[in-house]
């Protein structure tokens, strides 16, 4: 097993005020898995998200990855690991104003040992044309291929997606979409995407739906629907 | 692989170009000031230094009556002494400066030629080139005396007036009314020889070790040599003020320089800090991705740094070259209008490069990294979030409920930019110190000179002396001889003079207060000049040394011998409001007694007029209106161009930080301002909202600098006075002064708030829409 989360749970607040956000997840991923993680607003998707990402700590439960068991991992032990093993896609792309889609490529590639090549990327998101453009001269949807490619070139071994398309109509999300599972299958990376788009489902490996902190469906797809099939 | 964010830095700092090139311009300017400064006096006191080799100054000098012969000059050269005559006359020109006249120096005391030549032919002269510059007196014009009509052929400085003291008893020299020159042998020959001053320096054939040394060997000499031949004068080198001033003066204000430079660093680099906390703010959800990515907190620390450390490194680069190039004059002809000094060669300095490179270079990294390191201890979540801050319950400030919303806009404006305000308070703290530096020593000197009438005792004081040929010991006879002519000759008819003793002795080991000579002035009972009752064995201090050392009446002081063990205690009965001397006042026996200077003992007149009937080769000194303002008239002199660099520093200073901050509440409110507009408001009533808020804080923090200033700078100043200068004057800083601070800063004030009038106008209405935040 790749990825192990055993009883993760997570509070936020204290006193009367305090919320159980996360009751106790286990979840089980394989290498190269394509993950969607589906919720209502506060069911605590990004949240798992977040942990799993070793951006925000859980307050009991073991998570491992490969060998590595992050309740163990110092603050420096976890930059290093989200250095070496993640890649992160946000709604809002999170782009640096001042760099080039090629340059803000670049920043993620700096972070690996063996990055991919930037141009055969480039080629791949379709931004071959903008590489040189700064990211206010681009659409929603070419800043969020951006920032995959600079979540994608350090060639992570997991892809972590928070609402990716959130912000993007429907149109560019599919080829988002489209883009990312193109990713999954040519770089066998594990990727998580948090949605609450309901339609993403079909296209995943493995769907966890979740609720009051809580994992109420886990299941897997039979078949994987192409994202331009998608029922959205 | 490089850093790729390092392609930020030059990006950063070309899209707020406006900001950068202010900082950079202070930091050069600054830099590059202090720069040349530092590199200027170094090279100019290296050549000081060097001065006393290259051109083979003097050991000391000694005059005589008559000129001396070949048989004495041998006998006295068998002291191990090589002695070289250089006798002078002294003329008047026709703009009623006085110029002590020497033929070309070949062997000892050389001139350094600073334009021109050496005069070769009749009527030519060569004069100092600071008493040229101060009577604008160039190269090619004519001077006139009542014996000859000079041409000035070349503008020198003689090794040994670096200072230009006509006497070396002097308190200060005036090189406006006072100069040398240089004639050759044909023109000084054509002197009356009763004019001639025949004075001869020496060198020792083998320099004694150190300072006590040399003194004592010059003790020794004297005797020797008056043994010989009447000495009129003798004055060692290390007793010479027109050699020893300039060394032991020069470079006084490098500290201070050093300080100034590392202040505008500190408040620089605080600039930087709020800009680059702004900036954080802004790209929290940048650095939130980039932590989550896996770029440590180091990294990113080392990218916020860049563009500050970018920017001194540049400016330390391209000031120092200033420094070495443009500055270095500057500061030069700066000490030039101060000290008869010879040319100099411009010198590398190592010690200028680690004060003006690396150590601005080292504040600015201290500063900037502290401050980020603080600012980026937050998790990539909470940047994420954008929830960077400590205070997770913090809550609006409760306003007072009957403030208008303009009001309470205001103050909003205010609590959200604390930080900016309180970077803006020490500013103008420094900024306003150097103002109030600038503007206050010029009218302390004038009141000085004004007042000084009304301080002195009487208008003049006569010092007599002692001619050495009445202290051979080798010759008791002729000694006692002449000591009876001497008490003969320092009689007086006139009716003003008083007579009283004076006698010296120092202060020494005070804690805070530099070694000081306390002059002991032996009084009349009845005296006119001294209104104060003193009994026996009373002793009162002048107001101005009990100021210095802080005494009361009722302490009890000791003071010693200069060159001796003997120390001697005092209790202070009174103290006599005499402002212008650390003196100790008390009945003439008792000085006399204490002294063992003998009943009828006396060293000299007070008088409201001028003793004309004594020969003046018994007066030691006069102490008159013109010796005591010669003082302030050298400070202000040699202090004036200073003061009105500081004047402008500081202006500049303010202008920078207030512009710089208040363009940043106006950048880091764009959007507020901007949906402001969306509203109606109106570019006058936002204004008022923006500009009135910092313009509030402005006012304020001027009136509270203001007062607080005055407190520091006349303790500071009078600390400066106890622990580093010799004598003592009031220290006070006008209303006028304090006026006009506050005009100067509203002024520049309103020139910035005009500037983010316009800055205002320009914010577009689209920034609040286009924003999500």
């Amino acid at each position: 097993m790749f990825l192990k989360l055993n009883q993760i749970k997570k509070s936020f607040g204290t006193g009367e005020n305090r919320v159980q956000v996360l009751k106790g997840i286990d979840l089980e991923l394989e290498k190269g898995e394509f993950c969607v993680l589906l919720g209502p607003s506060g069911s605590g998707k990004s949240t798992l998200l977040n942990i799993i990402g070793g951006i925000d700590s859980a307050d009991s439960g073991d998570i491992i990855v490969g060998s590595n068991k992050m309740a163990d991992m110092k603050e420096k032990q976890l930059t290093k690991y989200r250095r070496s093993h993640l890649g992160y896609i946000f709604q809002r792309y999170n782009l640096i104003s001042n760099l080039t889609v090629r340059e803000n490529i670049e920043v993620g590639a700096y972070l690996s040992k063996n990055p991919l090549s930037v141009d055969d990327l480039l080629e791949t998101l379709g931004l071959k044309e903008h590489q040189n453009k700064l990211p206010n001269q681009l659409s929603g949807g070419q800043q969020q291929r951006c920032s995959i490619g600079r979540a994608l070139v350090k060639n992570p071994d997991i892809l972590l997606c928070d609402e990716p398309t959130g912000a993007l109509d429907s149109k560019t999300s599919i080829e988002i979409l489209k883009l990312i599972n193109e990713v999954n299958e040519r770089y066998g990376n594990t990727i998580i995407m948090v949605t609450h788009n309901d339609g993403i489902k079909e296209m995943a490996d493995r769907v966890i739906k979740l609720k009051d902190g809580m994992i109420r469906k886990n299941y897997t797809n039979e078949f994987r629907t192409p994202a331009d099939m998608l029922d959205w | 692989m490089k850093n790729p964010l390092n392609k930020r830095v030059l990006r950063e700092v070309r899209t707020d170009f406006g900001k950068y090139l202010v900082i950079f311009l202070t930091l050069l300017l600054f830099i590059g000031l202090i720069s040349g400064f530092l590199v200027a006096a170094d090279s100019l006191i290296y050549a000081y230094n060097e001065s006393f080799d290259k051109y083979n100054v003097e050991d000391g000098h000694f005059a005589v009556q008559d000129k001396l012969n070949r048989t004495q000059i041998k006998k006295l050269e068998e002291l191990g002494i090589s002695i070289y005559d250089i006798p002078f006359t002294e003329e008047r020109i026709d703009n009623g400066s006085e110029v002590r006249i020497f033929t070309n120096r070949d062997e000892v005391n050389k001139a350094s030629i600073m334009k021109g030549k050496l005069p070769n032919k009749a009527n030519e002269i060569a004069i100092d080139r600071m008493f040229a510059d101060n009577n604008k007196l160039k190269v090619g014009d004519h001077i006139t005396s009542d014996t000859h009509e000079y041409e000035i052929v070349g503008l020198v400085a003689l090794s040994d007036y670096s200072a230009l003291f006509k006497d070396n008893g002097d308190t200060m020299f005036d090189s406006v009314v006072f100069g040398v020159g240089v004639v050759d042998e044909a023109t000084f020959a054509e002197y009356d020889k009763g004019n001639i001053t025949y004075t001869y320096a020496w060198k020792y054939d083998k320099a004694p070790k150190d300072k006590k040394e040399e003194s004592d060997v010059a003790e020794d000499l004297m005797v020797d040599i008056n043994s010989m031949v009447a000495l009129e004068d003798f004055v060692p080198r290390y007793a010479n003020q027109s050699i020893q001033f300039t060394g032991d003066d020069f470079g006084g204000d490098r500290v201070m320089m050093q300080v100034l430079l590392y202040v505008i660093i500190v408040i620089l680099a605080f600039i930087f800090t709020i800009t680059i906390n702004d900036t954080i703010v802004k790209e929290a959800d940048v650095i939130g991705t980039l932590r989550a990515s896996g770029y440590t907190k180091s990294e990113m620390i080392r990218h916020y740094m860049a563009p500050p450390v970018f920017i001194t490194i540049v400016a330390a680069i391209i000031g120092n070259t200033m420094g070495y190039t443009i500055f270095k004059d500057f500061v030069a002809d700066m000490y030039y209008k101060s000290y008869s000094l010879p040319t100099y060669a411009t010198r590398w300095n190592v010690r200028a490069f680690v004060e003006t490179t690396i150590i601005p270079v080292l504040i600015m990294v201290l500063v900037t990294y502290l401050s980020l390191s603080s600012k980026l201890k937050f998790t990539p979540l909470q940047f994420l979030r954008k929830d960077l801050t400590n205070n997770k319950n913090k809550k609006a400030v409760k306003l007072p409920k009957n403030l208008s919303i303009f009001g309470r806009f205001r103050l909003r404006v205010i609590i959200q930019n604390i930080g900016n305000y309180i970077v803006l308070f020490i500013g103008i703290i420094f900024a306003n110190f150097l103002l109030m530096f600038g503007l206050m020593f010029p009218e302390i000197l004038d009141d000085y000179q004004k007042k000084l009438p009304d301080n002195m005792m009487c208008q003049y004081q006569y010092i007599m002396e002692v001619p050495i040929s009445a202290m051979d010991e080798d010759h008791k006879l002729n000694s006692m001889f002449e000591m009876i002519n001497y008490q003969r000759e320092i009689e007086t008819d006139n009716e003003d003079a008083e007579k009283f003793t004076a006698y010296s002795l120092e202060a020494k080991g005070v804690e805070g207060v530099i070694d000081e000579e306390i002059s002991i002035y032996g009084v009349k009972d009845d005296s006119k000049y001294v209104h104060q009752k003193i009994k026996p064995h009373e002793v009162y201090i002048s107001s101005a040394y009990a100021d210095k050392f802080m005494y009361k009446v009722g302490d009890t002081f000791t003071l010693y011998e200069e060159y001796g063990d003997e120390e001697y205690e005092f209790t202070i009965n009174g103290i006599y409001d005499y402002p212008s001397g650390m003196v100790i006042f008390m009945r003439q026996q008792d000085v006399n007694d204490m002294f063992d200077l003998g009943k009828s003992y006396f060293s000299g007149y007070f008088s409201d007029t001028e003793i004309t009937d004594i020969d003046s080769q018994y007066i030691s000194s006069v102490i008159d209106k013109e010796a005591l303002t010669k003082v302030s008239r050298q400070l202000n002199k040699s202090m004036g161009g200073m003061m009105v660099i500081m004047d402008g520093l500081s202006v500049f200073i303010f202008l920078v930080v207030i512009y710089l901050l208040s363009k940043m509440i106006i950048e880091k409110n764009a959007q507020s301002i901007s949906m402001t507009k969306i509203l109606g408001y109106s570019g006058f009533e936002i204004s008022r909202l923006y500009i009135a808020a910092t313009s509030i804080v402005t006012v304020i923090f001027l009136l509270v600098s203001l007062p607080m200033l005055q407190g520091i700078m006349i303790w500071l100043w009078e600390t400066i006075l106890r622990s580093q200068m010799h004598g003592w004057f009031y220290v006070f800083v006008s209303n006028k002064v304090l006026m006009k601070m506050f005009g100067l800063g509203i002024s520049t004030y309103m020139v910035v708030a005009a500037l983010e009038f316009i800055k205002i106008k320009r914010i577009p209405m689209d920034i609040a829409l286009k924003n999500e935040d």
